[in-house]
C-alpha cells in the first residue's frame, strides 16, 4: 500500500526542485491542493515533455526510490504521453499530454504555487482536462469540482488557506 | 430543482468544513488506497498516446473502475 500524503508531496517537490524538473500537479490530486474535499488514490503529475526534462525526471524519481528499468527510462526521456508508476514510494501517474490542455507552457502560465512549494495547474485547466478526458469517473466528479471552483470565486479566493487559524 | 439546490448547499457546507482544515489535514483525508484490479498489477505501464491509453483501459479494465 503506497498512499500519497503531504509528506510524500514535500519529498516529491523537494526532489523535483533539486533536479529542476518542470512539472505541475494536475487531476483530482491537483484539485485537492486547492482544498477540494474529495478522495483519490494517486498523484497525477504533468511534466513538460522534452528530453532534457525527461532526464531530470528520471534522476528525481530515482532519488525518490522508484526502481526504473532501462525501458521505462527510455519512455520517460522520449516523453510517452502517459506513464503509470506503481510499486514505488507512492503511486504516480505521469501525464505528458493531458486531454484538454494545449501546451505545458500555457498551463504553467496559469498555474498556482500552493503552500510555497507545490506547483499546481489551474482549476480551470484541471476541469478542462477532466471534461476532455470524459471518463465515467471524470463525468461523476465534474459537477462538484465546478461547484468548488464557483465557491472559491464567490469568496475571491485562489485556493483555500493552507493553514487556517483555529477558532 | 430543489434537490439540486440542496445538493449544492450540502457541497458548500463541505467546502466550508474543508476551509477550516490545514492542507496537511485535507491531504491525509483525501488520499486513500483501494486495490484496483489489473491497473495495480504492473510495476509500470507507458503509452505512446492518450488514445492508446484509453483503448487499453477499454479493453482491459472493468467498467466499474470508471476509466472509460
Amino acid at each position: 500500500m503506497n498512499v500519497f500524503s503531504y509528506k510524500q508531496g514535500e519529498r516529491l517537490a523537494e526532489a523535483f526542485s533539486r533536479w529542476g524538473v518542470e512539472y505541475l500537479f494536475i487531476g483530482k490530486s491537483g484539485a485537492i491542493f486547492y482544498g477540494f474535499p474529495e478522495t483519490t488514490q494517486d498523484a497525477d503529475i504533468f511534466p513538460a515533455k522534452n528530453s532534457a526534462n525527461g532526464q531530470k525526471l528520471i534522476s528525481a524519481l530515482r532519488e525518490l526510490g522508484y526502481d526504473l528499468t532501462p525501458n521505462l527510462e527510455y519512455d520517460l526521456k522520449v516523453g510517452k504521453d502517459f506513464v503509470q508508476l506503481r510499486g514505488g514510494p507512492f503511486d504516480l501517474d505521469l501525464v505528458f499530454a493531458p486531454d484538454g490542455i494545449e501546451t505545458f507552457a500555457e498551463a504553467q502560465s496559469r498555474s498556482l504555487l500552493i503552500d510555497g512549494k507545490f506547483p499546481v495547474a489551474s482549476l480551470d485547466d484541471i476541469i478542462a482536462s477532466k471534461r476532455a478526458a470524459n471518463r465515467q469517473k471524470d463525468r461523476e466528479s465534474l459537477p462538484r469540482l465546478e461547484a468548488f471552483r464557483d465557491y472559491l470565486r464567490s469568496r475571491n479566493l485562489a485556493a483555500l488557506p493552507t493553514n487556517p487559524s483555529k477558532p | 430543482m430543489k434537490a439540486e439546490f440542496n445538493k449544492r448547499q450540502e457541497w458548500e457546507r463541505e467546502f466550508d468544513a474543508a476551509a477550516r482544515r490545514s492542507l496537511q489535514e485535507r491531504m491525509e483525508y483525501s488520499f486513500i488506497y483501494t486495490y484496483k484490479p489489473v491497473l495495480d498489477d504492473a510495476k509500470f505501464r507507458s503509452f505512446a498516446t492518450m488514445a492508446e491509453y484509453k483503448e487499453w483501459c477499454r479493453k482491459n479494465l472493468p467498467q466499474y473502475l470508471g476509466y472509460w
